[in-house]
This record gives C-alpha cells, structure tokens and sequence, in this order.
C-alpha cells in the first residue's frame, strides 16, 4: 500500500475538526432528508430503519462471522413487541422500544446457545428453524397477535409527543427524526463495540475460532452475547418498523425473504464496515424502487442478483469498503506517538474507516 | 389405520422429493464447500423449461430430460464462471454468489413466464382414479412414481460415486483436492461434473414436485423445497449422500406426522416442529447424523 499524503495524527486539532466535519455533514443530510416531501421522507425513513437492523445482522455476520438466515425473526419479534404493547396494552410507543429490545436479546441469546456444540453451516440451520418458525407462530397464536389477517396500529396511537409540537398528520418527520437518532446511537454503540477488547475477540472469532480459543477467547459467550446483541440490534430496528407500517402481517416482511434483503444489504454495502449497513440499506430500498416500473419488479430481482455476484467479483468489501480503502490512501489517521504527554497511547492502531 | 398410511405415504412422497434436493446440495457441498443457495432457484427455472415444452406439445418426459440436459450445463457454467474463480476466497464469498443466483433466476424466471402460476402435467397417470389401495388407504400412482425416480436416482448417484472412475475421482476430489490433484486427477473439470450432476438432480426434484404442490409450478414453488432439502443435508451430514436420503425421509415423515397427530401444534406448526427436532439431534451430533468430522490444525 502506497503511503498516504496526508497523515492525521489521533485526537490533534485536525482530526478533531475533521470528525466535526463529519458529524455537520451528517447533520444537513439529515435535516435535508426531514424537509422533502411526505412520501420521500417516509422512504428515507425506511433507509435508516433498515440501516438499523442491517447494522444489527453486521455484528453477527460481518464482525463475528456467524451466517445468520433468521433475522427476519428479530425483526418480526420487535415489530410485534410494539405492535401488540401499542394496540392492546395501549402503552406510549416509544417505550416499547426497550421492551422490543430486551425480548430481542433473549430470543437472541437462546438461538446463540447451540452455537456451544454447532458451527458453521449446521448453525445457520438452527437461525434458519428460527426463521420459518416465527411466520407459523404468529399464525399459531392468532389471539395475541391477530394472527394471518394481520394486526393494525392506529394512526392516532402514533401521534407525536406534544412536546415536540408536531401535528398528528406529521407523525412520518417524528418517526424519522427518531429512526435517525436511534440510528446514530447504535453506530456508536457498534464502533464502540468493535473497537473494543470484545469487538476484537469477536473478529478473532470469525476469522480463526481455534486460534482464537486457544488465546484464551471463550468463543462460547463471544458467540451467545453477539447473538443476543445483533438481535437486539435488529429487533428495534422491527419495533420501528411496525411504527413505520402501521399494519402488521405474518408474511408481509418478517418472512425468510426479509433475511435474505438484510443479508443482500451488507454485503453490497460492506460487511464488518461501520457505515456498510447505512449504504446496504440505500441500496435495499432504492434499487427495487427506481426499477419496480420495468416489468412488474421482476427486472429489480435481476439487478439485485447481478449486482450482488458483481459486488463479490469487484469489490468483496462492499462499496463501503472501497470507498475507506480509497480514502485512505489520501488521509490517514495515524495513533498519536506513545511519547505524546496530551494522549495516553492507544492500544490498537486506529484506522480512518469511520468519518465521510 | 388407513389414515396413519395415508399419512405415511404423504411423508414418505414428500420426504422423497426433499431427499433428491438434498442430494444435489450434498454433490454440490463434497466438492465445494458450501451450500449452493441457488440450487432450488436453477432448478425452477429448469422446471419452467419442461413446462414450457409442455405446453409447445412435447410430451413430458421429453421435456424433463430436456430439463435436466439445461440444468447440467447451468450447473457447470455456474461452477466454472462464477464459482471458481472466488471459491478459494471464502465460503461467504461463494454463499453470496449463490444468493445472487438465487434471486437472480427467480426473477428471470418471473420476466419471461409471469408470476402466474402454471399447470405443470405429471410424469405419471395423476388422474382422481389412479390409485391403488394398500390397507384401505389410497396410494397414488403419482407418488408411487415419485418414489419410483427417488429410487432410481439414488441408485444411479451411488453407482456413479462408488463403481465408476468419475465417481471416485470425485471422492477423490472432495476428500483432498491437492492430494487429488497431485495424482492425476483433473480436479477442475470434477467440480464442473459435480456441479453439472446437481443441476441435473435438482431439474429432475423440480418437475417431479411441480404437480404434486398444491400451488402447482409458481415462482415460489421452490423455495420451501430448499430450506426442507437444506435442513434435510445438514441432518444427515453436509458431506453423506446417505445422510441426504435419510434426512430428507426423515423430515417429511416427521412434517406429516405431526401434522397429524400432535395436537398442540396442529396443522399450523409442522415446519417448526421439525426443524426444531433437527436443532435438538444437531446438539448431539454437531456434525449431523452421518457427516464426517472436520478435524483442523493450526
């Protein structure tokens, strides 16, 4: 690798307006995005839920290396979650939210414990039972959830809080307006994360699990705490979701197909990258929708597949990944010296992967 | 009485069909490494070659062996095109090659026949009359036909790996490529074969389970097929062609059964219930039932 031009050292002056850069250039896509019209807002606001959920399946399947099929599971449990708290319990949307989250992480955690004694493929079997099994569920248990007729949360109930001064008929600018922070959350969340001592365990995992167990990783919870994680993740992306479509099915969007949609995301947006999930999701979104007028959707499929056997063949980091390798060719961001006296030394080189 | 062999016969019919499915994978898996995802998408597609045929008025089993003649040659190219040249990357590479694929003939399939479903004519008499009556239950002759090809297939699957040279060039290749290498064999062209010899399998899978499904031949025909077949391999054992006919037998049973006769999860749960009873074998055999354990070094 060439050297780059332009070495920035960690936490000086310049890398700090850089990220400040970034983080104001971030802020006026947003507020760009909150100021278009409804439809288009509400599209964009699918882009960040499903950036969410895909950034929930990155920290399984992109950090971790644990091919998951199920997701879909997560994200139909947090959708139901809010979707039943919401219509039957009548509880405040936004707080149903932690509770969708929690149940994720169990259901999580539960589908991360076969991974004990089963790897590999055999464990995407066990995500893949999870998969198929939550459809039938929802069918089975029609009491609670309204079962194949599907449920529908009123568009009263999703009003705004008052305090934001939103009309009930703006409650699509409120919903993206969280999505958007939820979504900035958890990136900071999955950074943290995977840039800590179990984020490195975690890759150590994916890329050798005996070399990893035998320097003292305990592959076992790595593997059930990720699980319970990226569920998580992805089942508040669901709560959202049900916020977003107001009506819930069983085989409307939390089918197998809905996996293979998150798992087509990040991989054409970049798998283990921070900011892969956000371009998967553009994509997810935007390529079936610009194409859908071609020869009822089904040209979008032929794209799709194309574009995900091209993606492998060109660029197998994602166009994420391509674009942070490009980029730091020109920037680095380099640790600050250990001798330094304003730092204390970092433990692990820092590579410029993050900030746009 | 008469019900528990109807039902015995629907689970073995359907087991039979998710059998030979698995089979393909398992090929697939013994040379490369992974589950060909794509597998139950080629095969649809192949499956809307033989109806089409069909419906230009050749008979059927023309166009099934016309069929599987494309699914081979889709098979290889696939392999020789798209497969090889990533396969030394990683396995997730090659899965998402094979998600590609998958949407991909999906949605070709759709452009050029429409999602309506079509009217797939059977390979055997499937009239309301063609029956037999084996204690006072009515077996079919439609599914005894499937049993019939189930049959065959395997037989010629197991003749193919186990007497012929072909054969054990692939056991060759899927036990130790280098070493395979190293002594002749031409390792390339055996994966293509292999890959070629699914496509054929599948093809075969997708005309023989169009007529039986209950929505005839549609664009998601297939795709319930795969995830059984898939649960089905990893059952017995990603590597065991063996292990494919008794995973493949099993589920179907295990689906018609408890279907049948737990009450609790009635009609409404039978695919759970059988993959969780799948997850609870894998807990104790983590390699499947007849899958060989990978031992690896450092």
């Amino acid at each position: 690798m060439t050297s780059p031009r332009l070495a920035i050292v960690q936490g000086s002056a310049q890398h700090r307006a850089l990220q400040l850069g970034g983080l104001a250039l971030a802020a006026l896509v947003l507020l760009w995005g909150a100021g278009q019209e409804p439809f288009r807002v509400g599209q964009l606001t699918s882009v960040l839920i499903f950036a969410i959920a895909i950034s929930g399946l990155n920290l399984a399947t992109g950090y971790t290396g644990l091919l998951s099929i199920g997701h879909s599971a997560f994200f139909g449990l947090g959708a139901y979650t809010t979707g039943i708290l919401i219509v039957t319990y009548d509880v405040e949307p936004m707080l149903t939210l932690p509770v969708a989250t929690v149940l994720c992480f169990v259901l999580g955690f539960l589908v991360g414990l076969p991974a004990l004694r089963i790897r590999g493929l055999y464990l995407a079997l066990v995500t893949l039972a999870v998969g198929v099994a939550f459809p039938e569920l929802v069918r089975r248990f029609a009491d609670l959830t309204g079962g194949a007729a599907g449920m529908v949360i009123r568009s009263r109930q999703l009003a705004p809080p008052e305090w934001t001064g939103l009309a009930l008929g703006q409650r699509g600018v409120w919903l993206y307006w969280v999505s958007a922070v939820t979504l900035i959350v958890v990136l900071l969340l999955v950074r943290n994360l995977t840039r800590s001592r179990t984020g490195m365990a975690m890759i150590a995992t994916r890329d050798n699990e005996l070399a990893a167990a035998s320097s003292g990783v305990h592959i076992a919870s790595v593997k059930t705490i990720v699980f319970g994680l990226s569920g998580a993740v992805t089942g508040l992306a669901g709560g959202l979701f049900a916020m977003y479509v107001g009506a819930l099915s069983p085989d409307g969007s939390f089918t197998l197909l809905k996996s293979i949609e998150l798992i087509t995301g990040l991989f054409v947006g970049g798998a283990a990258t921070l900011y892969g999930p956000v371009a998967g999701a553009l994509a997810v979104v935007f390529i079936p929708y610009y194409s859908s007028d071609l020869a009822s959707g089904h040209v979008s499929g032929i794209i799709f597949g194309a574009v995900l056997i091209l993606i492998v063949f060109l660029m197998p980091e994602g166009v994420v990944g391509v674009l942070g390798r490009a980029l730091r060719r020109v920037v680095r961001v380099v640790p600050s010296s250990p001798s330094a006296p304003s730092e204390p030394p970092a433990s692990t080189p820092q590579k410029r992967e993050d900030t746009p | 009485m008469d019900i528990f062999l109807e039902r015995l016969f629907d689970g073995v019919t359907n087991g039979a069909v998710y059998a030979i499915m698995a089979m393909a994978l398992v090929v697939v898996f013994r040379g490369t490494g992974t589950i060909n995802f794509a597998q139950g998408e080629m095969a649809l597609f192949t499956t809307y070659i033989a109806w089409w045929l069909t419906v230009q008025g050749q008979p059927v089993w023309v166009a099934a062996i016309i069929a599987s003649a494309v699914g081979f040659v889709l098979g290889a190219v696939t392999e020789r095109t798209l497969i090889r040249p990533i396969r030394k990357r990683n396995d997730m590479a090659t899965l998402i090659v094979a998600l590609g694929l998958f949407t991909g003939f999906n949605a070709l399939a759709g452009l050029i026949w429409n999602s309506e479903n079509k009217n797939m004519p059977s390979l055997f008499p499937a009239g309301q009359d063609d029956y037999a009556t084996v204690g006072g239950a009515r077996l079919y002759f439609d599914a005894l036909g499937v049993w019939l090809v189930v049959i065959l297939l395997i037989g010629a699957v197991f003749f193919l790996f186990n007497r012929t040279r072909i054969g054990l060039h692939m056991r060759a290749v899927a036990d130790n490529p280098e070493s395979a290498a190293l002594t002749g064999v031409k390792t390339g062209r055996i994966l293509m074969l292999g890959w070629g010899l699914a496509g054929i399998i599948g093809s075969f899978a997708g005309v023989l389970i169009a007529p039986l499904s209950s929505q005839q031949l549609g664009l998601t025909t297939m795709f319930p097929i795969l995830i059984y077949a898939s649960a089905a391999a990893l059952f017995g054992g990603l590597d065991s062609p063996v292990g494919a006919v008794v995973g493949g037998l099993a589920i179907g049973l295990l689906e018609a059964m408890i279907t049948g006769y737990v009450d609790f999860v009635g009609g409404t749960l039978p695919q759970t219930a059988a993959l969780v009873i799948i997850v609870f074998i894998l807990l104790f055999k983590p390699t499947g039932l007849f899958g060989t354990r990978q031992m690896e070094r450092l």
